[in-house]
């Protein structure tokens, strides 16, 4: 029987197969309900086997077990087109990307090597790293910056609740392939702010 | 209205989340003592000496071999074995040692990339290093690397677990040991005990930079903690743990920088690990080569290493009796220093290794198969060379030590030794 842990690692792979299905050029021209079949199609596609693996545990092989941050941000752009709902709010969008971009920047260059201290044993259950996430969070739901406050919450809860085989906590927050994102949208956004 | 009630859930909702988080995160105890191994000596009056090969698979390359004792006495070794290190076909091996007979097992395969990627529902494209622990509940774990992509600084850790001595293994998990991809985390020392019960796994980072680190682990094989024993750059891997006593030990590990001298370098601790010391190079030479080392009972330390700062065709026994400070060598298990000197044709590689194989076992029948075996592995686009490496030796209940190592990258040699043959070769030193 495959462990739950391997069932919430394959099903973060299949929202990114998925994710990216949602973004070729065909999907855009697709009306809502074609729209949902063609995910769902590319979503059972991904969980079916051929040789001995089905695609979404070779993405998973390449990729790891994406962050609870990622998760919550590839289902927020495939599920807006469906149910009709608005663009979340900028701010609270940049401050979230900003918040990644930094996060990365503190946690990868020493974690791979650079100096003696590792940050990522801090995600092993540093009080400080929760205390310092709690203090981000509470700072983010008082601006009103609901998408940060969320995120950091529900990544700490599926830190707690064993939601992945990784036990760091660093783990639930922050993936390679979000922080090239968080880090690309950013210098896109500054440049559309010096452009207006 | 409505936006005031999801905030209020929202607000309620980060409260409890970051209370259970706060609470799980002030539950976590790391140990604050090691375990040093329980060691009985026996007292023998014949000083044993025996060597035999582990593995019989012929035409293969095998390496990165390791042991560890089962409940009834009897030695079970892992290593990996396939057509080539690297190779999509290099499977975990076993064989189990009965040492009233002194004789191993016929080799089997434990676990293969096939059996592993299906486990653990990833990609897996080869497998290496097998590292076996026992943990505090008896069972029988084995540790062994795994790598989805690229090569050897691609990997992870891969762990199985067995209730019946290694007859019977479970599905593979997967331990989380690093931020990036999970890459990067390799092993090959052996495990470490604390006193609660959980368990210290040392093994070492390969991307961009070498270090070595120290996990943690509780019995369920949970990571617990990650510590870092070297900063990147200083070309320390694969650490082997020297426990004194519950709160002082020592670890060597494998010098793989550029800077002369190449030793291996030490890092101690005299807190049970909460502090190291800076790293330093030891009076052991080393070669970019594996090392195995030991405490023996009585405050000793034995050392298996290339003891020299070039190849791998010279395998040492060493001793300390200052705590890891000055090492000398109390015996030459392989020693081919004198080849270096020109060329090794086919047929003078061929006459050397009959007599290699003799020495390793008298009683194997059929020497030709191994040599022609072995120089298929080691004459190739290179000259014939030799190569004796990656040793790990343990210490069994009763007090011999035993020690396993990949004999010119074809087969596993298997060292047995006493206390009474040690005690009959210090007293020779000078």
């Amino acid at each position: 029987m495959m462990a739950f842990t391997d069932m919430t690692g394959l099903a973060g792979s299949v929202i990114v197969i998925a994710a990216v299905a949602a973004r070729l050029p065909v999907a855009a021209r697709l009306h809502r309900p074609y729209f949902s079949l063609l995910l769902g199609v590319v979503a059972i596609a991904a969980m079916i086997p051929f040789g001995d693996l089905p695609l979404a545990a070779y993405v998973r092989g390449i990729i790891g077990d994406l962050s609870i941050v990622s998760l919550v941000l590839l289902l927020q752009s495939m599920t807006r087109p469906l149910c009709g709902w608005p663009r979340p709010d900028v701010q609270s969008r940049v401050a979230l990307l900003a918040l990644v971009a930094l996060g990365a920047v503190a946690l990868y260059p020493m974690a791979l090597g650079a100096g003696l201290f590792d940050p990522y044993r801090l995600g092993y259950g540093s009080p400080w790293l929760v205390g310092a996430l709690l203090l981000i969070a509470l700072a983010a739901y008082f601006r009103r910056m609901v998408l940060v406050a969320f995120c950091l919450t529900l990544a700490v809860l599926a830190w707690v609740a064993g939601w992945y085989e990784s036990t760091n906590l660093w783990d639930y927050l922050l993936d390679p392939l979000l922080a090239i994102y968080a880090t690309g949208a950013l210098v896109a956004h500054g440049a559309r702010r010096l452009r207006t | 209205m409505t936006r005031r009630l999801n905030n209020k859930l929202l607000l309620a909702f980060m409260l409890i989340a970051f209370g259970a988080g706060l609470f799980k995160a002030f539950n976590l105890h790391p140990s604050k003592s090691f375990q040093p191994p329980a060691q009985g000596v026996e007292k023998n009056s014949a000083a044993i000496f025996q060597s035999s090969f582990v593995s019989s698979k012929q035409n293969v390359q095998t390496h990165a071999s390791s042991v560890i004792e089962l409940k009834d006495g009897r030695l079970r070794a892992f290593w990996f074995s396939g057509s080539r290190e690297g190779a999509g076909d290099v499977e975990i091996h076993s064989a189990v040692f009965d040492p009233a007979r002194g004789q191993w097992s016929t080799e089997q395969a434990v676990v293969s990339r096939e059996d592993t990627q299906r486990s653990l529902m990833r990609y897996v494209k080869k497998l290496g290093n097998p590292v076996p622990a026992r943990a505090a509940d008896g069972t029988l774990w084995l540790y062994y690397v795994t790598v989805s992509m690229g090569g050897w600084a691609g990997s992870s850790i891969t762990a199985i677990t067995s209730a019946d001595e290694g007859e019977t293994w479970s599905p593979a998990r997967r331990l989380i040991t690093s931020p990036f991809l999970n890459i990067s985390t390799l092993l090959k020392g052996a495990p470490i005990s604390y006193s609660d019960g959980t368990m210290g796994l040392p093994v070492y980072h390969e991307f961009i930079s070498k270090f070595g680190e120290l996990l943690h682990l509780d019995a369920s094989g949970r990571v617990l903690d990650k510590q870092r024993l070297t900063a990147g750059g200083n070309g320390a891997l694969q650490p082997v743990m020297l426990v004194k006593n519950p709160t002082d030990a020592l670890v060597l590990m494998r010098y793989a920088g550029p800077d002369a001298p190449h030793r291996a370098i030490s890092v101690a601790t005299r807190d049970a690990g909460q502090h190291w010391t800076a790293p330093a190079k030891s009076a052991l030479l080393n070669p970019d080569s594996a090392l195995a080392a030991l405490v023996l009972p009585d405050g000793r330390m034995l050392a298996v290493l290339n003891n020299i700062e070039q190849q791998r065709d010279a395998l040492s026994l060493m001793v300390s009796a200052d705590g890891g400070v000055s090492w000398k060598t109390v015996y030459p298990l392989e020693d081919q220093l004198a080849e270096r000197k020109q060329p090794l044709d086919n047929a003078h590689f061929d006459k050397i290794l009959q007599g290699l194989v003799k020495d390793t076992d008298a009683s194997a029948a059929n020497v030709g198969s191994y040599v022609a075996s072995t120089r298929r592995t080691m004459c190739g686009e290179q000259p014939c060379h030799f190569e004796f490496s990656y040793p790990y030796m343990i210490q069994a209940r009763n007090g011999d030590i035993h020690l396993v190592y990949t004999w010119n990258r074809s087969f596993i040699k298997h060292v047995r030794f006493d206390q009474a043959w040690l005690d009959r070769h210090l007293e020779k030193m000078p």
